[in-house]
């Protein structure tokens, strides 16, 4: 889950820098284009899985080892 | 303005604008079944309540595929809120998105190792035969117009008056499409109950806010293509109108009409297809 964490906020940090860089600087239309058709989707995902609640201690192992019900 | 924040400013309209029409959808859904129904913000709350609900990803998923696809489902319409509102260029760049779309279905559902992931992942092949061929409704507007760009459609239209009169049929074609892509809708084979969510049931958590946060998205875009196309140059209040005017409709369809079963799913919007491409073309070799 830590690495979830970290790689969540680095997408994030990403993506907004990006957002903020084509506002601020006015790169060429193509450039938009591409940070707003890949960052805008990283940013809601990777804003998603900051804010997204967790799984308490103690229920962390309940959450592993429930018996699969299966398919 | 600013490229970047008119693109930020119609990605932020279409996800509202979208969501309440999915609510005001399920509430006129509601109504004609007798029902109180749930209110129109619904859909926009659970969007969001998503993203702050608990999430795991199951140990049959496809990784890192089973997320990218979701990414890749926000990515496409967001391009088609690009193509559309922002730059209103071609429809075949539309076409290609919607394409994508299939394909997402499709991968979303393979990807999460569910067998009614599985069953939605080929009954989506299954209704991309079908639905690719309502969007030949493209070649009749070219035939008419002998432009593919919606700028120029929309120069036709302030010209020669709205499409939806000269090409009806292509309307309808257009319009059953709409109607497939619409929740509880008699073609929305690949989310039908009978499999649970689809392609979506193993989509939990933050994942299947971000899905509902695409199909929104791809809800606005699918209406405000309709809209310009076939009714032409609209102001702010046309649009939204015509939105809810649309959203009404397709509700009370889908509130009268059982989910199809996949052949006749099929074999229903194929017939409208033949229809349209055939009706369409003797009208404007007769007209």
């Amino acid at each position: 889950m830590t690495t979830l964490k970290v790689s969540s906020y680095a997408i994030f940090l990403l993506s907004i820098s990006g957002i903020i860089y084509a506002l601020l600087f006015n790169p060429a239309d193509w450039i938009v284009y591409a940070i707003s058709i890949v960052l805008i989707p990283t940013f809601i995902l990777s804003l998603g899985l900051i804010l997204m609640a967790q799984v308490k201690k103690e229920e962390e192992d309940e959450r592993r080892n429930e018996p699969f019900i299966g398919y | 303005m600013n490229l970047m924040a008119n693109i930020l400013l119609n990605v932020l309209i279409a996800f509202l604008i979208g969501s309440l029409l999915f609510g005001l959808q399920r509430k006129v859904m509601a109504r004609i079944q007798t029902r109180p129904g749930p209110p129109i913000i619904q859909h926009l709350l659970h969007t969001l309540k998503f993203f702050i609900k608990e999430s795991s990803f199951p140990y049959t998923a496809a990784m890192p595929f089973y997320i990218a696809i979701a990414s890749m489902l926000c990515a496409i319409w967001v391009s088609a809120v690009i193509v559309g509102p922002v730059i209103e260029g071609s429809l075949l760049l539309f076409f290609g998105i919607y394409a994508l779309q299939k394909i997402v279905e499709h991968n979303a559902g393979s990807s999460s190792g569910s067998p009614y992931g599985k069953l939605s992942c080929v009954r989506a092949v299954f209704s991309a035969a079908a639905e690719v061929p309502l969007f030949a409704v493209l070649v009749i507007i070219y035939l008419q117009t002998q432009t593919m760009v919606i700028s120029d459609i929309i120069n036709y239209q302030a010209v020669n008056g709205p499409l939806i009169f000269t090409i009806p049929l292509a309307a309808l074609m257009f319009f059953v499409l709409i109607l497939s892509k619409s929740p509880y809708s008699p073609f929305a084979i690949t989310k039908g109950k009978d499999i649970v969510s689809g392609y979506e049931t193993e989509h939990f958590g933050v994942l299947r806010g971000y899905l509902m946060i695409s199909e929104s998205i791809a809800w606005y875009m699918l209406l405000w293509v309709f809209l310009t196309v076939f009714i032409g140059p609209l102001g702010i209040l046309g649009y939204l109108v015509g939105m809810v005017a649309i959203s009404v409709l397709i509700a009370f369809i889908n509130s009268i009409t059982p989910l199809l079963n996949p052949n006749h799913s099929i074999m229903v919007q194929i017939t409208f297809a033949f229809i349209g491409i055939v009706g369409s073309l003797v009208l404007m070799l007769v007209m």
